[in-house]
């Protein structure tokens, strides 16, 4: 594990280094491109809450995406608020989905549990379609005022706003990991009935992690309707973010913070790039044949597949486990 | 070390040349460089039945570069594939903005993909080529984007207007709507329900159903029990053939001489085959149909052409609803760009505003938002369909154009009657 210290330097420099990118490069593109890679290590870092350190997986990823891009769209909308309290509000809707969600279906358990997540986009995707203050299937043009001028461009800004968001969600997961929350979590994924019986208080602790997940995973989502001036439900609950956001963790590793950074980082660069250069229907190929290589060759992604390599040196104090 | 003065003359020549040689050869790299026109297509994903447009964007960017090019200079396409999906779509136009160095803009297919663009359009003053797009532009007020669909003046609401037109003309009193859940639907049938209100008629039922309707035995049944003389159906492809295929197994009921307007799907190859006889009686809307009255200066060997490339790529064979819209949106470009003699945007769009074009699907003139001057939307019923073959779609008097009145090539034939 990276010492504290040496965490907060470098989270420190990435921080202030985004800031001045906009001073320092002048093609907008580059923030286009950098914001979706930025988004997908938020929304990875916070499926791995519960998906990487409880073990239940979320396959309802794009429902809390989408409750924080259309929380953001409306308070835009109605009450033209501040970027800030969009993001704020619509972690906290992402917090209270994910412990309703939580309350609902953790008393079921593995693949129920995920196909009980799957339920909720659809549920949150009608509930859209049918309500027009939120636009319906037409959607919201949201466009906001313009940014400060430091950042030259909206682009430039909702990137470093990303940014910030990723090193939250990034600095939250590795406390997480360190910390009781952990171990609790650890415990709830290696068995819940031993867990149970050792005292983890199981459904709260589940609850906890439903909370947190859900709400960094909304405030990925808040930024977007500044960076796409238009939200509509197809997109705002598309599959490609509940499937990247399990691919992710999956391909970089669950069990360090570190593995749904480095997953988001090589597979949404990977997606920028075939996008504008071979074929964009190579996106999702790219993901699938990514995931398949990824489970029959290295099932504790790329940092087992590196602890592997080096003979037992780890990145985190866990040691490797068969996935559950 | 010594240099003399003309040492230092040739030195200095020598470092001028250097300095100024990048700029020159990008100057004149430029000159001979082709002009890019860019855009996204949805080549994958849900609307990925829109990939024909491509086909009309490159038999217009071979028929400019055949006639020499534009201002002496061939045309490129630069195309990506959005992958029918919005969020990708400002990456993309940012990629042929500020990558690519893209000369002219086409937006992508559709208002919802197309709303994610129009703001960077705007900001960077962009000229830009809406590609049957509806309401793009009523909010930005965007005075460089220009309209390729004839959906007129206030589109969102009166794009459908036509068909309770041929209803007050055709002096039916009492009408009915039906219209999926849906903004598009709903938006056309509020309008609908506002003209039929303002000319006196009934509006004797006005129902929205779910989207993913699909058995409309109950709605039938109930139409039947209404007694409208019109039915305004808007729906998309999956209702359009459940609806069509519960006409024929159903039915609607001896008063309804006019059913249809706004329905997706019966403009396309597929359901046109598929459905063949169910269809006959239905009245409308399209796009173009191959009728005497709309043979525009081009059009025939466009789709002589399309047909053929169509065959290859699996795509529409008949091409009668997206491609020709996207050659007529290259055509306003280059015919801008000919008539203005500058890739200059602002002269361009003062050109355009202030020029009708002629183009394989008529003369089109651009009100201050960019939309058409005049709705151009065709309500056309199906006549004398037998079997299921595809070819007689291609002959006239299948498709019988009863509005807009200008573009007129028959009378409405009761619906009953027309299906008998």
């Amino acid at each position: 594990m990276m010492r504290t210290g040496t965490f907060a330097t470098i989270a420190v420099l990435l921080g202030a280094a985004g800031f001045l990118l906009p001073q320092v490069v002048a093609n907008p593109y580059y923030f286009y491109a950098g914001y979706v890679v930025l988004q997908y290590i938020v929304i990875a870092t916070g499926w791995n809450i519960l998906g990487g350190y409880a073990g239940y997986i979320n396959f309802g990823t794009s429902a809390f995406f989408g409750a924080g891009v259309y929380t953001s769209a409306y308070l835009m909308q109605a009450f033209e608020a501040p970027l800030v309290v969009q993001i704020v509000a619509a972690a906290l809707v992402g917090v209270a989905l994910g412990v309703a969600t939580g309350y609902l279906t953790l008393r079921i358990q593995g693949v129920y549990f995920s196909i009980a997540t799957l339920a909720l986009v659809v549920v949150l995707e009608t509930v859209v379609h049918n309500t027009e203050a939120l636009g319906g299937a037409s959607g919201l043009t949201t466009i906001g005022p313009p940014p400060p001028a430091w950042f030259k461009g909206q682009t430039q800004y909702v990137f470093c706003v990303m940014l910030v968001l990723a090193l939250l969600a990034v600095v939250i997961a590795r406390w997480i990991e360190t910390s009781w929350l952990g171990r609790g979590f650890r415990a709830i994924r290696a068995s819940e009935p031993a867990a149970e019986s050792c005292g983890v208080p199981t459904l709260r602790m589940k609850l906890i992690a439903c909370a947190i997940s859900g709400g960094i995973i909304a405030a990925a989502g808040a930024p977007y309707p500044s960076y796409a001036y238009h939200v509509e439900p197809v997109s705002a609950f598309g599959l490609l973010i509940a499937l990247n956001a399990l691919a992710m963790p999956l391909i970089g590793g669950t069990r360090s913070w570190m593995g749904p950074v480095i997953g988001a980082v090589l597979l949404g660069t990977i997606q920028q790039v075939a996008t504008v250069t071979i074929s964009s229907e190579y996106n999702i190929l790219a993901v699938g044949l990514l995931l398949i290589a990824f489970v029959v060759a290295a099932p504790e992604g790329l940092l087992g597949l590196l602890s592997a390599v080096r003979g037992g040196v780890r990145w985190s104090a866990k040691p490797a486990r068969k996935p559950a | 070390m010594k240099i003399n003065r003309r040492e230092f003359a040739v030195l200095g020549a020598g470092v001028s040349a250097g300095l100024a040689m990048p700029a020159i050869w990008t100057g004149a790299r430029a000159q001979g460089q082709p002009i890019r026109v860019g855009c996204s297509v949805s080549l994958t994903g849900a609307l990925a039945s829109t990939k024909n447009s491509l086909i009309g964007y490159e038999l217009w960017r071979d028929d400019v570069n055949a006639a020499g090019g534009l201002l002496g200079r061939k045309v490129e396409l630069v195309v990506y594939d959005d992958q029918s999906s919005p969020a990708a779509v400002p990456g993309i136009y940012s990629k042929l903005v500020d990558v690519d160095k893209v000369d002219l803009l086409f937006s992508p297919y559709g208002a919802n993909l197309t709303a994610t663009v129009m703001p960077l359009a705007k900001q960077r003053d962009r000229i830009i080529i809406g590609i049957l797009t509806l309401a793009s532009n009523d909010r930005l007020k965007h005075d460089k984007f220009f309209q390729a669909a004839p959906w007129g003046p206030n589109g969102a609401e009166d794009w459908a207007r036509g068909f309770f037109d041929l209803a007050i003309a055709n002096k039916l009193q009492r009408i009915a709507i039906i219209a999926a859940d849906t903004e598009f639907s709903k938006t056309a049938a509020a309008g609908g329900k506002r003209v039929s209100e303002a000319a006196g008629l009934k509006v004797v039922m006005n129902q929205v159903y779910p989207p993913t309707l699909n058995d409309f035995s109950a709605i039938l049944r109930n139409l039947k029990a209404a007694e409208p003389e019109a039915v305004f159906l808007c729906s998309y492809p999956p209702d359009s053939t459940a609806m069509v295929r519960g006409l024929s197994e159903i039915g609607v009921g001896e008063s309804v001489k006019l059913f249809g307007g706004g329905m997706v799907g019966p403009q396309y190859a597929s359901l046109l085959q598929t459905l063949g006889p169910a269809l006959n009686g239905i009245v409308n809307f399209h796009l173009y149909v191959p009728e005497p009255t709309l043979k525009f200066q081009g059009i025939e060997g466009f789709l002589t052409r399309y047909q053929a490339i169509a065959k290859e790529r699996q795509v529409d064979p008949l091409g009668f609803y997206i491609p020709p819209f996207c050659y007529a949106a290259g055509q306003m470009l280059s015919e801008a760009v000919k008539a203005t003699g500058t890739l200059e945007e602002a002269k361009l769009a003062q050109w355009l505003h202030g020029n009708p074009v002629e183009t394989i699907v008529g003369k089109i003139a651009f009100n201050e938002l960019g939309d058409w001057t005049e709705r151009r939307v065709l309500m056309a019923q199906f006549r004398n369909i037998a079997g299921n073959d595809l070819e007689q779609f291609r002959q006239a008097g299948k498709q019988v154009v009863l509005d807009p009145p200008a573009l007129k090539s028959g009378d409405l034939v009761p619906f009953a009657k027309a299906r008998a």
